[in-house]
């Protein structure tokens, strides 16, 4: 019984004809019967715009005994009046001079609604088996005052910054916040600008992408500089504010702080180090010794047919006059000899490093420490080549 | 008149019309020719005449204005610039050139300390990692066998000189106790490329020379397996051999040439009817090598010389039986049987002589030694031989000897049984303290202009792959650092 009961609720809005067959058998339930006259009928009408309340109604709405029958009913009379008054409203004049006619009838309608305990004991379809105890936490919406919603008649809205008609508001927003705090801040202590922890500001690009706005290059750059003013008050000193506001300037990605992962020594001394040219990698395993060479399990001659490319090879060595100290054992793979050949010279050189960190400049001065990020340029559409382009023929 | 031409021109791709024009006779092609540029101009000049014909074609070449102008080169700049080559090489002086063995310079400096070689010094220990130079009588000797190769760099220094290597020690001592107990000691020299085997060989014909020993180098193998010198066969044989006369005759000279002073001293032992000379019983075998005068009967007298050598009679001499390029003939050669079928290289008979002497089916009676050393350059694969060298090396260590491999089909029984005897040495690089030695002989000749410690030696032998001598010279000597 309930759950068809349930059923025929859920298909409530379907047709006109449908609810009043079922408003009928409540209101026949309660022994309303005698208030199912012709007014209702003659209403019926309008009722068939009120099914979305109609529902709110059901589904807030859930008596459970008698006790609370009359708060209840208290409740449900005054959400259903302002409901019916919101849902008119310029009707709400007529609805006073129409007095107690109508009043009857609103009366009438929030009473039908009033569903027996049977009928509105589910909530609405479910498989599972729903217990009482399920309904007492659920509360009822707390009362909605539309009349403190409605503006003024004569009020006329205003943006809250008054950058709003600025070219770029939200840019001049943050700009402004910014000086303010480096007036406010001005006189806390400053860090020199070598001491300052490095940051990787927003570029002009960056910053008009993310505000969405044509910032102009010389007003940044002057935000940059106050920025930057700010950025070097004392990290001790700085405070949450200054903090939060520099935030948003900052790159998403920050360069400076990446630490180099160092290369480990293991238990037999060997470090490895891995290194790359044009399309070679390398890697070699240094090992303090004599000044044995192994490349792909031959020798240094064996591996490369031109002296030059055995010098560029060791250079790391060679040029740090560490040739009698390591061993070197290495994998090499992919390119040709001078790749191969150069990328030994990095991969000696990292792993050279790890051993004697100190070497750090020596081999940079060397040329062995940043990587030739030269690889071979693309062929072009129309060339013969990169760059190349086919035969001149006039005609 | 002129409407119609330039409505030609405007239409008609103008090569058309040039070639067009060619066919026509003179007169008319010039009006033709002339037609695109303007008509006005040779309408006006009338036809031509006397020496207009011959500058129109001349025009004709340059064509239509809008083809553009080509860059054209007379053909009499051509001739000039072929007369301004010069002389070119006469035929055999390049190569000639290419073989030419200099064995001093004599703006290097002279090095005074260096002592010369003699007998007893390539057998002491003491002298290893020292660098000692060659007499001008072992020069002259080692020269007449081709042990001094064009690639050597002899050239860059005031006399021949040779780093004494414990390599050297060892086998010069084997060959030493082999003369001794009259056995032939047959060793195969291996090693990478440049690591100085044909170097090792050049100091065992020395320690040969210096004591008297017959020596007989073969100094390219590939010589007699490329098909570059003559052949025949050799009548009577079965299964039929073949004998490379030209090579036989070089062979005897440079014998005879080298070991004048022992081939004296020696008496034949045996009548050799064979041979188209008559060489009564005791006369010199000197005579007897002398009797090769030309290529025909080559092959005999060296036979017979070969007998003669290794006659057990008295008043013979170990010898030395060396060849390069070990690899060259371990392998099918490029010579062609009658039948058109690849003759193998031990079918060749001075190939087979060397060989059955490697593999011990000949021994010499007064012993000696059967050298060979092997070469990375400019040959195929010898499976069997490579095997046969690491079955010997493992022998030697008493480690497992390595096998054929089951499913490869390019072994060979003949070679194995060519290198079942022969022990090997391994050739490998120089330490640094042979390295020091060199490079301060170097120094000292002048040619490396580095201060030489160990950093430079540690550097340079680095370089060569761990003390390659060959490559230590290379990126020493070869590679230009002013």
């Amino acid at each position: 019984m309930n759950a068809r009961a349930s059923a025929q609720l859920l298909r409530l809005s379907c047709g006109s004809r449908h609810r009043e067959k079922l408003l009928r058998n409540c209101s026949a339930e309660r022994g309303l019967q005698s208030r199912t006259t012709p007014e209702f009928k003659a209403n019926s009408t309008t009722r068939d715009h009120l099914h979305v309340p109609q529902l709110l109604l059901l589904s807030a709405q859930r008596p459970r005994d008698n006790d609370e029958e009359g708060q209840r009913r208290t409740m449900m009379a005054s959400f259903g009046q302002h409901i019916t008054g919101a849902l008119r409203g310029s009707c709400l004049k007529t609805t006073k001079q129409g007095g107690n006619g109508l009043r009857g009838l609103e009366q009438q309608f929030t009473n039908t609604l009033r569903l027996g305990p049977t009928v509105t004991s589910r909530r609405c379809m479910t498989t599972q088996l729903v217990t009482e105890a399920d309904f007492k936490t659920i509360q009822a919406a707390p009362h909605l005052d539309l009349n403190a919603l409605r503006l003024p008649s004569h009020a006329r809205p205003v943006p809250v910054s008054p950058s709003y008609f600025s070219r770029t508001p939200r840019f001049n927003d943050s700009y402004l916040a910014i000086q303010k705090l480096l007036r406010s801040y001005d006189k806390l202590p400053m860090i020199p600008s070598t001491a300052v922890e490095r940051v990787t500001w927003c570029d002009l690009e960056t910053i008009r992408r993310r505000l969405g706005e044509p910032v102009r290059a010389s007003d940044y750059s002057r935000c940059l500089a106050l920025i930057k003013k700010l950025h070097s008050i004392h990290p001790q000193m700085k405070p949450g504010p200054v903090k939060e506001a520099l935030e948003g300037f900052k790159r998403s990605v920050q360069g400076f702080q990446n630490v180099a992962k160092p290369i480990p020594i293991d238990r037999f001394g060997r470090a490895v180090g891995v290194g790359k040219r044009k399309s070679s990698v390398a890697r070699a395993w240094v090992v303090e010794g004599t000044g044995e060479v192994q490349i792909n399990g031959k020798s240094l001659a064996g591996a490369f047919g031109r002296v030059h490319d055995r010098e560029s090879a060791i250079w790391a060595l060679r040029a740090t006059d560490r040739v009698d100290k390591y061993n070197v054992w290495a994998l090499v793979e992919g390119g040709g000899t001078t790749g191969q050949a150069e990328a030994l010279t990095l991969a000696i050189s990292k792993a050279l490093m790890a051993h004697e960190p100190a070497l750090k400049p020596a081999l940079r001065r060397a040329g062995c420490v940043t990587r030739d990020p030269r690889k071979v340029e693309r062929k072009k559409a129309g060339h013969l080549k990169a760059r190349k382009s086919p035969t001149w023929v006039k005609r | 008149m002129s409407a119609p031409n330039c409505l030609r021109c405007l239409t008609r791709p103008s090569t058309a019309v040039l070639r067009h024009s060619i066919a026509v006779p003179n007169a008319v092609a010039s009006w033709t020719a002339s037609a695109p540029f303007s008509t006005t101009a040779t309408a006006a000049a009338g036809p031509t005449k006397g020496a207009r014909p011959t500058s129109q074609p001349k025009r004709m070449e340059t064509g239509h204005i809008r083809s553009g102008r080509r860059v054209t080169i007379s053909k009499s700049k051509h001739r000039k610039q072929a007369g301004a080559r010069g002389k070119t090489p006469l035929p055999g002086e390049r190569k000639a050139y290419r073989k030419k063995i200099q064995l001093s310079n004599s703006n290097a400096l002279h090095v005074h300390w260096l002592s010369d070689l003699d007998a007893k010094h390539m057998l002491d220990a003491a002298n290893v990692t020292k660098v000692m130079g060659l007499p001008d009588a072992l020069v002259d000797q080692l020269r007449a066998v081709e042990a001094f190769k064009p690639k050597q760099t002899w050239g860059f220094f005031r006399k021949p000189s040779t780093l004494i290597r414990p390599e050297t020690v060892d086998l010069v001592t084997r060959m030493q106790q082999a003369a001794t107990d009259k056995q032939t000691l047959k060793l195969v020299l291996d090693g990478d490329k440049l690591t100085g085997k044909s170097i090792l060989m050049l100091q065992a014909m020395s320690h040969a020379f210096f004591n008297e020993w017959i020596v007989i180098h073969i100094p390219e193998a590939q010589e007699l397996t490329t098909a570059v010198t003559e052949y025949a066969p050799i009548p009577g044989t079965d299964p039929v051999q073949y004998m490379q006369q030209n090579y036989a005759l070089k062979l005897i000279q440079n014998i005879r040439k080298a070991n004048e002073k022992v081939l004296v001293r020696m008496a034949t032992a045996y009548s050799h009817p064979e041979i188209p000379q008559q060489m009564p019983i005791g006369s010199s075998l000197m005579q007897l090598a002398n009797s090769a005068k030309e290529p025909e009967n080559a092959w005999t007298i060296f036979m017979a010389l070969w007998k003669e050598l290794t006659a057990n009679t008295r008043g013979r001499v170990p010898i030395l039986f060396a060849l390069d390029g070990l690899s060259h003939i371990m392998k099918v050669s490029d010579y062609r049987s009658p039948a058109f079928e690849l003759i193998h290289s031990h079918d060749l008979a001075l190939v087979r002589l060397f060989t059955d002497c490697l593999g011990g089916n000949i021994s010499l009676p007064y012993g000696g030694a059967i050298l060979a050393a092997t070469t990375r350059n400019n040959v195929q694969r010898s499976l069997s031989m490579e095997l046969a060298i690491a079955q010997r090396e493992a022998e030697q260590l008493g480690a497992e000897k390595p096998l054929r491999q089951a499913y490869i089909r390019g072994y060979d029984h003949r070679v194995e049984a060519a290198m079942r005897a022969a022990q090997v040495i391994k050739v490998k690089g120089i330490n640094k303290l042979e390295a020091r030695s060199l490079m301060e002989y170097w120094a000292a000749s002048g040619v490396l202009r580095t201060t030489v410690d160990e950093l430079s030696v540690s550097e340079k032998w680095m370089l060569s792959g761990n003390g390659v001598l060959g490559e230590m010279e290379r990126a020493s000597l070869l590679t230009m650092r002013i």
